[in-house]
């Protein structure tokens, strides 16, 4: 991890160009932190220039890799790998990366442990006892019941209706007809008693 | 979990005797019918003396429905004031089992609420009151929490899932508090329950089921739950809900009307369904193994709106309990249960559209065999809610008709001698004077009861504000329902002829103003009501210019005046929809306590938690800043990402999925379409690679929503730091 006195003499002399693409990288590696509720400027701003350190580093030998994209993999890649040691638990594949990170807001760090963010060993064993409690539940163990639909048991008018009904959905036609059928008897019942 | 719970059914004597309950059904049903029977021969007398038109046999068969609808609901509120006078210990109380108990539960309980595209912050606290007001009784510890979401809207997912972790955070409710989203939401509500039941519902002995709108006290949780360890043969335990938290006079006039005259009903309810109950789908306590075991809906015959699944799944739940033999009870003295209404009067037509097809559908019931009385009461009561109001529509067009055609025919409109004349000397006018004082009797009946209970009792005139607060709510609130009723009627009956047209009614979107319905709105909704109310005023209005017989401008309008009520509701529909809707004028009512409830005047406990439950907000972790909400929050925000990811199932990137993740990287998530991108939020190693992406990449190649996010985390100079600071 780079620190405050590191001196960064790798990156100079710098052209415009080159103070642009590292002001995006800054940039870029002050957002993520922010974005991890690191609230202190003077702790995000050491962090920004221990990270931009290293990534600085990096471009000597990786000249064709922009800033912005060493500064942020050196940026995740450190805050992985310090969940990992504080958890202490090998983090094998990259979603563990994601539940290390949400183990940093469940244990607080925002809170009361942004001091303690990025430092090395040892550290507070409260915190380590916080973040190693901190976990999600997706549910609670299984416990199966079947839930098995039983068919309706209809009466002699309930299953002549249902016969009708299933009929009427399955031949287009009948529903058609018993329409005009209805459509009819409506008819004839008004003529009846009212215009009659 | 075993099945020993049928054996201890068995041998547990019932809480009501067979024989009193047939007595008190025998009393109950017996007098609707004889009043009915008493109304329908008066009339039948009135018709015959003015000369039997053949219109009139269809006015008599709707009139002998409708009275019969209209003296079942006035015959609770009566039952219901009966009940109250012989005092609390004369009326049958299942809540009495748990009297004197205290100690730990015997059992585990859930508590389940299923969500749909909601406000989670408004849920999450909500659950976050229950639980601390269950914490309270000393019982949290027999309790697991489950937000059931059925959610399609992916932002509100999202949201969804910071709140729960929020809440759990802030409440220590991991391991406690559970999350869970379906895929698919198949056969809605009850489907989603269905669905904890089958994974999860093992572990309980009863689950409360709640609306994402619903509220109860954690100690009468505790009792209901005492209540169902206390009594084997009980399978649902029902409670009446009260309605809180309205603003506008709509919701405002909802929950006075629920609140003062609800009570009567619901123990007029109780006097004949007793074991027999129904369930109303929310705040009640269900044993889960025999829900699991014979509450699996069957399928209607035929497609929907009439077959297929079943859309209102309450009622049919509590008669398939019913007819196992397990009981279902109303807890009418469970006091703290409380739920929302829909804010104006449109949404409240939106959502009895809903209920309108379900409750249809349970014509079917009817015919089904094995089905208690009780049963087929409730489903009668359920569809007829409904069919109620082309019944009445039928009425009143019959009545306009053979008024009209009277004054054509220049018949009088007045009957002459008759038999009530030589029994009771009286002549016909008085007759039909008297019968419309009895309809009209019954009509108001549970509101004079439920005001002079109020005015006399001092603890319910105190909790609503005192006398005159009663009397001015009650009257109130009959003007405008009035007023509102013939509106509701003609969308009812518009609801029940679409359905049976097949087709479903096309509300559209709902567009309002920040203070209720828009004027744009309420007359685009009810332009049927109010099309309809000038051509009705217009045939009324025509019937009496061509009436010859009766001199004078009253009885020559006679009918027109008679149809005032009617034709006032339809003519103001629009504007009364939209002076109800409004929350302003709900405050001002408010402010002097006018249509206040006694929630409002003395707020409980559970409901000042709710007001102040803030725990499932936390700046740390928030998916709904401008900017990032939702989806983009999932990709951009470290703890937002990992909260989702976590969540997820493992699983590994393919080349098509690192395909879609690319595309919506380059062309935002509006570039894709909602399956692909809820396909794309299920991908836990494609919301990874996002998250690294929009945060390694230059502005070049990712779109503008992606850069703009993460940009917004830069803080200014002159920012203050306190909003992030927890």
């Amino acid at each position: 991890m780079g620190l405050p006195h590191h001196s960064l003499n790798t990156l100079r002399p710098l052209s415009e160009g080159e103070l642009n693409e590292w002001e995006e990288a800054y940039a870029a590696v002050e957002a993520y932190l922010q974005a991890l509720r690191l609230r202190n400027r003077l702790l995000v701003a050491e962090l920004v220039r221990g990270i931009l350190w290293r990534a600085s580093a990096r471009r000597v030998n990786e000249p064709d890799k922009p800033a912005r994209f060493l500064a942020m993999e050196e940026a995740l890649s450190e805050v992985a790998e310090w969940t990992q040691d504080v958890l202490d638990v090998p983090l094998e594949n990259r979603r563990l990366a994601a539940r290390g990170r949400l183990a940093l807001l469940l244990a607080g760090m925002p809170g009361h442990w942004q001091g303690v963010f990025l430092t090395p060993a040892p550290w507070p064993p409260e915190f380590v006892d916080a973040m190693k409690k901190s976990y999600l539940a997706a549910g609670p163990r299984f416990a199966e019941l079947t839930m098995v639909p039983k068919p309706l048991e209809f009466n002699a008018i309930g299953s002549g209706a249902a016969q009708w009904w299933e009929t009427m959905d399955r031949r287009p036609i009948m529903g058609f007809m018993f329409t005009g059928v209805i459509i009819s008897l409506i008819a004839v019942i008004v003529w009846y008693f009212l215009l009659d | 979990m075993d099945n020993s719970q049928t054996p201890a059914r068995e041998t547990t004597k019932p809480f009501f005797g067979g024989f009193r309950t047939f007595l008190r059904r025998t009393i109950f049903f017996g007098g609707v019918l004889i009043v009915n029977i008493a109304a329908s021969l008066w009339l039948t007398d009135l018709f015959w003396l003015m000369g039997f038109q053949k219109a009139h046999y269809p006015l008599l068969v709707i009139f002998i429905i409708l009275n019969g609808l209209l003296t079942l609901g006035s015959f609770h509120a009566i039952f219901g004031a009966i009940d109250m006078l012989l005092g609390r210990k004369q009326s049958v109380r299942i809540s009495k089992l748990a009297d004197g108990k205290t100690g730990p539960l015997e059992k585990r309980h859930a508590v389940v609420m299923p969500v749909y595209n909601e406000d989670s912050v408004k849920t999450c606290a909500r659950i976050e009151a229950i639980y601390r007001s269950i914490e309270a009784t000393g019982n949290l510890d027999s309790f697991d929490f489950f937000i059931l979401s059925d959610t399609r809207d992916l932002n509100l997912w999202v949201m969804e899932e910071t709140s729960w972790t929020n809440l759990c955070r802030q409440l220590g409710g991991f391991g406690r508090i559970y999350y869970r989203r379906r895929k698919t939401n198949e056969n809605r509500k009850a489907g989603n329950i269905g669905d904890f039941v089958r994974t999860w519902g093992g572990n309980y002995e009863s689950m409360l089921v709640l609306d994402a709108d619903s509220l109860m006290d954690g100690a009468d949780i505790v009792k209901m739950t005492r209540i169902m360890e206390a009594y084997p043969r009980l399978g649902i335990l029902q409670t009446p809900p009260k309605l809180i938290r309205g603003s506008s006079v709509f919701t405002r006039l909802q929950q006075f009307a629920m609140r003062l005259y609800g009570p009567l009903f619901i123990r007029g309810l109780n006097f004949w369904q007793l074991m027999g109950g129904s369930y109303w789908g929310h705040n009640a306590l269900i044993r889960v193994q025999p829900f699991s075991e014979f509450c699996e809906l069957p399928a209607l015959p035929g497609r929907e709106p009439f077959g297929g699944r079943i859309l209102s799944h309450d009622f049919v739940e509590a008669a398939l309990m019913v007819s196992q033999g397990w009981e279902v009870w109303l807890a009418w003295d469970i006091e703290g249960t409380f739920e929302e209404a829909p804010p104006t009067l449109v949404d409240h037509l939106i959502r009895d559209r809903r209920w309108c097809q379900g409750n249809l559908q349970h014509m079917w019931l009817i015919f089904a065999r094995k089905l208690p009385f009780s049963v087929r009461m409730h489903l009668f009561m359920g569809i007829m809610a409904y069919l109620g109001s082309p019944v009445w529509f039928l009425f009143l067009a019959l009545g306009t008709w053979v008024a009209w055609d009277r004054a054509r025919s220049d018949l009088s409109q007045l009957p002459f001698e008759n038999y009530a004349a030589r029994w009771f000397d009286i002549n016909g006018v008085q007759q039909s004077l008297i019968l419309t004082g009895v309809i009209f009797g019954l009509l108001f009946l549970p509101k004079i009861l439920a005001v002079i209970g109020g005015l006399l009792t001092p603890s319910i005139r105190r909790s609503f504000g005192g006398g005159f607060r009663i009397i001015f709510g009650a009257i109130f609130e009959t003007i405008v329902s009035m007023l509102l009723a013939p509106c509701i009627m003609v969308a009812h009956t518009l609801m029940v002829l679409s359905i049976i047209a097949g087709r479903a009614v096309g509300w559209g979107n709902q567009n309002r103003e920040t203070d209720g319905t828009s004027w744009g709105d309420a007359f685009r909704f009810h332009a049927p009501q109010t099309i309809l109310g000038i051509a009705w005023t217009g045939v009324a209005v025509t019937i009496g210019y061509t009436s010859k017989n009766p001199a004078g401008f009253v009885s020559k309008y006679a009918f027109v005046l008679w149809m005032t009520p009617i034709l006032l509701g339809l003519l103001l529909a629009a504007p009364v929809s939209v002076w109800t809707s409004r929350t302003r004028y709900g405050k001002a009512l408010l402010k002097h306590k006018l249509l206040a409830t006694p929630e409002e005047i003395s707020p409980p406990s559970v409901m000042t938690l709710a007001d102040n439950a803030t725990a499932a907000v936390d700046s740390a972790l928030d998916a709904s800043v401008e900017g990032r909400i939702g989806v983009v929050a999932a990709v951009v925000d470290p703890y937002v990402n990992g909260v989702h990811v976590s969540l997820l199932e493992h699983s590994e990137l393919t080349a098509a999925d690192e395909a879609l993740a690319e595309r919506c990287l380059s062309e935002g998530p509006g570039g894709l379409s909602k399956n692909e991108l809820s396909e794309l939020l299920y991908l836990a190693p494609a919301m990874l690679m996002m998250h690294r992406a929009v945060w390694l990449r230059s502005t070049e190649g990712i779109h503008s929503v992606w850069t703009q996010a993460v940009e917004s985390y830069r803080r200014r100079l002159d920012h203050t730091p306190h909003a992030e600071s927890n």
